[in-house]
């Protein structure tokens, strides 16, 4: 009997990772102009953002079903495997309320472990690669799930955004209200912080609010891993993992894009920094 | 128009002490202020300093309109003389301490800009040496001048000499070790201050430069002369013959037109208390007696506007307590319409009530113009104290201003130079107040972009106060008299460029006055410079300045904001 971990999309895991480490990933689904898409499976990122900044109506998502999850959990348990299914914050998507409902019409609830990660995008993909090295560590199933959660304090997530209107308009700007403004060109910077965004500060500008990503990040060092991650400008996040070197090798940092799910809400020209501290 | 009062007396100036006092057996001299007549006293040295206020305005070191010392010293003490008026009413007796505490309390939350806080604590210095005291005495006269100079320094966080403080110490020093009577003790305070102000310029350069003395200082000796006025004509009579105030003409210099003093009439409305209307309408056989009311509400109110006939009066009044108005409208009969509104409220304009949730942090920016109120609202700040230059909020507008956020912690921004130590004060009589000391509308923005609201009041000042040497301010404004500063000539009606609140270009166009200061204020390669245009400038100038920026400059990001303020045609900043 071997333990498996699920996950969903907007999770951002690049593809290598999942794979590595079996991990499962259900697909959130996204709606963009009418036609409802499985995010990263029928709907790629560069096809998502070109449709994003065209013309049309605010495309919106929906996490996966309750049916997605009791298929999925079905399946694994009756393949003789355990199951740690950890998700995106609560307080953001409905997300956990499909797996937990799916788990409740399971024979055998036991067998399935939900986890509220609290976190979204490449921090939560953070929280499943640390949940993957405390289960290949051999730890059993229910201690190794009250592991996973004791440590979710120590991802982080910080984002710069380009602008907040398509957080706002996707009704997930939460605390985040507080940096609307248009007088001001500014690039804020958000935090991902008890579920939800917060914020942070406004660099004026988006050489400004990379400096500043650095900076927050160095705050949180020694660091156990290390994700940089871009929603349309590849280079600059280039830029940013460079200037990040300083808290692990480049060739240790992780590199992720936003997909669809994210991207409804972070928008074009996003980077972000996650990051796991060492645990003390 | 330097207006010359007291003309009533034109004796040659002659010195007070050259006269001889009587004193009796135990040393005391013989005369005791009351307190009523201490209060008089006040009331006719703020009489004088009305009297000075144009000219005090006048006294401006730059050529461009600035925080208007004459007016901000003149409300503060109409506070003052407003409070020790309704703590200690004319019908009864009260003794010159309780006069004094009301003075300095009045003060207190009266006081606008620089001067108006030095000067309540010189009134805050006096009451602590009348404490408890019934007459003023010549005992005490040394005392409260030397109370005085030391709280006004202690109110400063770097004194300078030159001011309104060397003013204040020169009178202080002067009464040492003297000890005659009230109103000659007064008269040496009187020459004493006249001596210091006259040292001024050889004190601070830049008053020498623009040929002025300081006008604080002109203030401070204009009420001591007032005193010393009002004292002397309840004394020996030929002492008042020795009070001239027409000779502090010769400090007044040249600089007319510097003034700006419709700002005072709508200030004086702008008072706080409550702006209460009602019709009194006739309820039984007794006509209504319109000059009677009329007179009446003349007598114990402000901004007062009584019309109508023996039927129906219309009544409007600025009071602080209503209760007694309203009393006496009823007993002569049905009121209705009545309508009260609390002016502190109208004073600062708040975004309508987003959210009914109690802020736990407001930040709270003093702002003139409608741009720039729309900048820190749009980024969210509850609402905004209207004030700036020229027109400096009193310590007791921040305060309720600061209130009516309803946040637990309210962070100001002053965003002005002449409006720190106003601030400064309101967060003395209220610790829920933090002040960033930001001299410019830049170096407030520059705070507001790294105000965290879920961050503790605590981390906030710590970052907000660093953000502020990342950036550099500078103003450019029209020169409204010729005068040369730090070696810059400059024409009246030319633009000058201010960097860091220094003169250093004077142009013929606010264009290329901008453009100038922001190069001599060094643009590197990958600077972020910020226009804020004025009220009479639009988008199409400041671009044109942005244009030319770019292309000599590349690499800089250059941003334009509507500021709406008066004043300055350009406010700009780099970071």
């Amino acid at each position: 009997m071997t333990v498996r971990i699920v996950t969903d999309s907007s999770a951002d895991l690049p593809q290598n990772l999942i794979d590595q480490h079996q991990i499962t990933v259900l697909p959130c689904y996204v709606v963009v102009d009418d036609q409802t898409y499985k995010d990263g499976i029928e709907i790629q990122a560069d096809a998502f953002y070109a449709r994003l900044q065209a013309e049309g109506r605010t495309p919106t998502t929906s996490q996966p079903t309750v049916a997605d999850f009791q298929a999925l959990y079905r399946d694994l348990v009756s393949q003789g495997h355990q199951v740690i299914s950890i998700h995106v914050s609560a307080k953001l998507s409905g997300t956990l309320n499909s797996a937990e409902q799916a788990k409740a019409s399971l024979v055998d609830s036991s067998q399935v472990e939900i986890i509220d990660s609290r976190l979204a995008s490449i921090p939560l993909g953070l929280a499943v690669l640390d949940a993957a090295s405390i289960l290949e560590t051999g730890a059993e199933f229910h201690q190794a799930a009250d592991k996973i959660r004791q440590g979710l304090d120590r991802h982080h997530g910080l984002f710069a955004l380009d602008t907040l209107e398509y957080l706002h308009k996707g009704g997930r700007i939460g605390k985040a209200r507080a940096f609307m403004g248009s007088v001001l060109s500014v690039k804020p910077i958000l935090r991902i912080q008890d579920g939800e965004a917060h914020p942070v500060e406004r660099p004026r500008n988006r050489d400004r609010a990379i400096r500043r990503l650095v900076e927050l990040a160095q705050d949180l060092a020694p660091v156990q891993r290390l994700a940089v991650i871009y929603s349309t400008d590849p280079e600059r996040m280039a830029t940013l993992k460079q200037d990040l070197t300083g808290l692990l090798p480049a060739d240790q940092i992780i590199e992720a894009r936003f997909g669809s799910t994210l991207g409804t809400y972070i928008g074009p020209d996003a980077l972000g920094v996650a990051i796991t501290q060492s645990a003390s | 128009m330097v207006r010359i009062p007291y003309t009533y007396l034109n004796l040659p100036h002659r010195h007070p002490q050259e006269c001889t006092h009587q004193i009796n057996s135990d040393g005391l001299s013989m005369d005791q202020v009351r307190g009523q007549d201490l209060k008089k006293a006040f009331s006719a040295a703020t009489s004088c300093l009305e009297e000075y206020r144009d000219a005090i305005n006048a006294l401006n070191v730059f050529p461009v309109p600035d925080g208007d010392t004459g007016t901000n010293m003149l409300l503060t003490m109409r506070s003052a003389v407003r409070s020790a008026d309704s703590e200690c009413p004319d019908d009864e007796e009260h003794s010159a301490g309780t006069v004094s505490s009301a003075l300095a309390s009045g003060a207190f939350f009266g006081a606008r800009g620089n001067s108006g806080v030095i000067l309540s604590q010189i009134l805050k210095g006096f009451s602590d040496a009348l404490d408890g005291k019934e007459y003023l005495t010549a005992n005490e006269v040394e005392p409260a001048f030397r109370l005085a100079y030391s709280s006004a320094y202690r109110s400063v966080g770097n004194p300078v000499e030159g001011t309104i403080l060397s003013v204040i110490k020169g009178a202080s020093e002067a009464l040492k070790d003297i000890q005659t009577e009230v109103w000659s003790m007064l008269g040496t305070a009187y020459q004493a201050a006249q001596d210091a102000l006259e040292l001024t310029p050889q004190q601070l350069p830049i008053l020498k430069e623009a040929g002025v003395v300081d006008a604080g200082g002109l203030g401070v000796v204009v009420l001591i002369g007032g005193l010393f006025q009002s004292i002397a004509q309840n004394g020996p009579t030929q002492a008042s013959d020795l009070v001239d105030l027409t000779d502090l003409s010769r400090f007044c210099g040249t600089n007319d037109g510097a003034t700006k003093t419709d700002y005072l009439d709508a200030t004086v409305e702008q008072e706080w208390g409550f702006c209460t209307q009602f019709i009194i309408s006739k309820a039984n056989e007794q006509d209504l007696n319109l000059s009677q009311v009329r007179r009446y509400f003349q007598e114990t109110a402000l901004s007062t506007v009584v019309v109508g006939d023996e039927q129906n009066i219309r009544v409007h009044i600025h009071v602080e307590d209503t209760g007694p108005a309203l009393s006496y409208a009823e007993s002569l009969g049905s009121l209705s319409e009545v309508k009260i509104e609390d002016m502190d409220s109208q004073n600062a304009e708040f975004a309508s009530n987003e959210s009914s949730e109690t802020l736990a942090l407001a930040l709270l920016p003093v702002v003139q113009g409608e741009g720039l109120a729309r900048l820190f609202m749009d980024s969210g700040c509850p609402g905004v104290i209207e004030g700036g230059q020229t027109m400096n909020p009193s310590v007791q507008q921040i305060m309720g201003a600061a209130r009516r956020t309803g946040a637990k912690d309210v962070i100001v921004l002053p965003n002005n130079r002449n409006i720190i130590l106003a601030a400064d004060q309101s967060a003395v009589s209220d610790s829920s107040i933090h002040v960033i000391p930001t001299k410019s509308v830049p170096q407030g923005v520059s705070a507001l972009l790294v105000f965290n609201p879920e961050a503790p009041w605590q981390d906030n000042v710590e970052a907000m106060t660093a953000s502020l040497t990342e950036v550099t301010s500078m103003e450019v404004a029209v020169a409204i008299r010729s005068t040369k500063i730090d070696g810059i000539e400059v024409r009246e009606g030319q633009y000058v460029g201010l960097l860091e609140g220094k003169l250093v270009v004077a142009d013929n166009t606010a264009e290329q006055a901008l453009k100038s200061t922001l190069i001599l204020a060094g643009l590197s390669t990958d600077a972020i410079v910020t226009i804020y245009y004025g009220i009479d400038k639009n988008y199409v100038d400041a671009r044109f300045v942005a244009s030319e920026l770019e292309s000599e400059f590349p690499g800089n990001q250059v941003d334009i904001i509507e500021g709406g303020q008066p004043h300055h045609q350009y406010l700009a900043s780099i970071e």
